[in-house]
């Protein structure tokens, strides 16, 4: 059999974290169209850069960074056009009265869609993807305790927005 | 004391080193305040996981399939090849995994998890209503490191086979202070733990009769079918994502 070459290994691999590539891209944008558009951006380069992978170290983490990079650009430059264009429809067809809103527990989905996105990628990695703080804060190219504030803040976040009122167990 | 909310969190997410946690499990003891601050913490983690849970189970759109697909449909050919050509198949008792295996299994867990709780910041697995899945870097390792190849962190992956029911089974050894051996099977897009045990040091590749404890050994003897994938199966079962294709007739 001949060797395989980086980017045959890389596509295999790739195959099998299929279902938790989208999603983590689920956790960080705001819809599913967004969410598998981002996965097919990601895979493309993924397999482009694949003799850069290497590995000894883990393609999930790898792969999440290239999400991670391609999803800030853009967010980038839909605000660019934004602030040439017409300011985007919210992603969520929630009522815009925030009275309204706090009575009104959001679903997760929901609360996640409207933390920053710093807290939102940290929030992603940790809790929705299980990697440690170290391994979140490598994906992230930010120091841990940088890693850790987020993460706390964005849980915070949610937690208020979640509302923890007849917050019984269960 | 009095501990900041992050270092709660920290807690609660298993990141903390053994006298940290022991302070704050001191700390919870005593103040129910620390405890309800822990479970929050916990029971937050818990609801954002299964609000992208169902992810894992919807159909991977053909577009992004195809992005990766390897056209390497004929490592399983050969293995029903394999199979056929062998002279007479083994007469396989119909047990499953006896009672006694399935109690020393859960105890052996219990305990495991106990130690390992109290020397590793974080386990790769997590407790759910079906038993122990596999999370983090074991997770990784099963799904996507083949027999021979190239080990990331701690685990190596040994023998992959299906059960009776054809679900991939693999079995796995954890390299840390305390090593473990284990058995996972395919269940969904999860890899459940059937059996873990305290392992001994190894060094170079998983030679899997000579480095399995005897409850890892047991539980791969009851749940086998067939014999272990050759290299080839095992790839190609690895870019079917672990889904189990129908069985084959013999």
């Amino acid at each position: 059999m001949s060797t395989p070459t980086p980017s045959d290994q890389v596509r295999g691999q790739l195959g099998a974290l299929l279902p938790r590539l989208r999603r983590f891209a689920r956790a960080i944008t705001r819809n599913v169209h967004d969410a598998d558009d981002l996965v097919q951006v990601a895979l493309e380069k993924a397999l482009a850069r694949a003799a850069q992978w290497r590995p000894e170290s883990r393609l999930d983490s790898w792969v999440f960074g290239i999400m991670k990079n391609a999803w800030i650009d853009e967010i980038r430059s839909r605000r660019r056009r934004d602030r040439v264009h017409a300011p985007e429809e919210a992603g969520f067809a929630i009522g815009d009265s925030s009275a309204e809103m706090r009575d009104i527990a959001l679903s997760m989905q929901a609360a996640m869609a409207r933390l920053p996105e710093d807290q939102r990628l940290a929030v992603a990695l940790v809790l929705v993807e299980g990697l440690s703080y170290k391994e979140a804060s490598e994906v992230l190219d930010i120091p841990i305790g940088t890693l850790t504030s987020r993460l706390a803040r964005g849980r915070e976040a949610l937690q208020a927005m979640l509302g923890d009122a007849g917050g019984g167990l269960g | 004391m009095k501990f900041s909310d992050e270092m709660l969190m920290a807690y609660a997410d298993g990141e903390l080193d053994l006298v940290e946690r022991a302070e704050i499990e001191a700390a919870m003891a005593v103040d129910p305040e620390v405890a309800l601050a822990v479970e929050r913490h916990r029971r937050l983690a818990a609801r954002v996981q299964e609000a992208y849970q169902d992810v894992l189970e919807e159909p991977v759109p053909a577009n992004l399939a195809a992005l990766v697909s390897t056209a390497a449909a004929a490592p399983v050919v050969r293995l029903a090849d394999h199979r056929s050509a062998r002279a007479e198949p083994v007469a396989i008792p119909p047990v499953r995994l006896p009672y006694w295996a399935a109690i020393a299994a859960s105890v052996t867990i219990g305990l495991l998890v106990g130690l390992f709780l109290l020397r590793e910041p974080a386990p790769p697995w997590k407790e759910s209503g079906a038993g122990l899945i596999a999370k983090g870097e074991l997770d990784y390792a099963l799904t996507t490191q083949l027999a021979g190849g190239t080990s990331v962190d701690d685990v190596r992956v040994g023998i992959s086979f299906r059960d009776r029911t054809g679900a991939y089974c693999r079995a796995f050894h954890l390299q840390q202070d305390a090593p473990l051996a284990g058995l996972a099977c395919r269940a969904g897009s999860e890899w459940r733990l059937q059996v873990i045990a305290a392992a001994a040091k190894q060094e170079g590749e998983l030679r899997p009769a000579a480095a399995m404890p005897m409850a890892v050994l047991h539980a791969i003897d009851a749940a086998i079918d067939g014999e272990p994938l050759d290299a080839a199966a095992e790839s190609a079962a690895r870019d079917s994502g672990w889904q189990a294709p129908p069985k084959l007739a013999e």
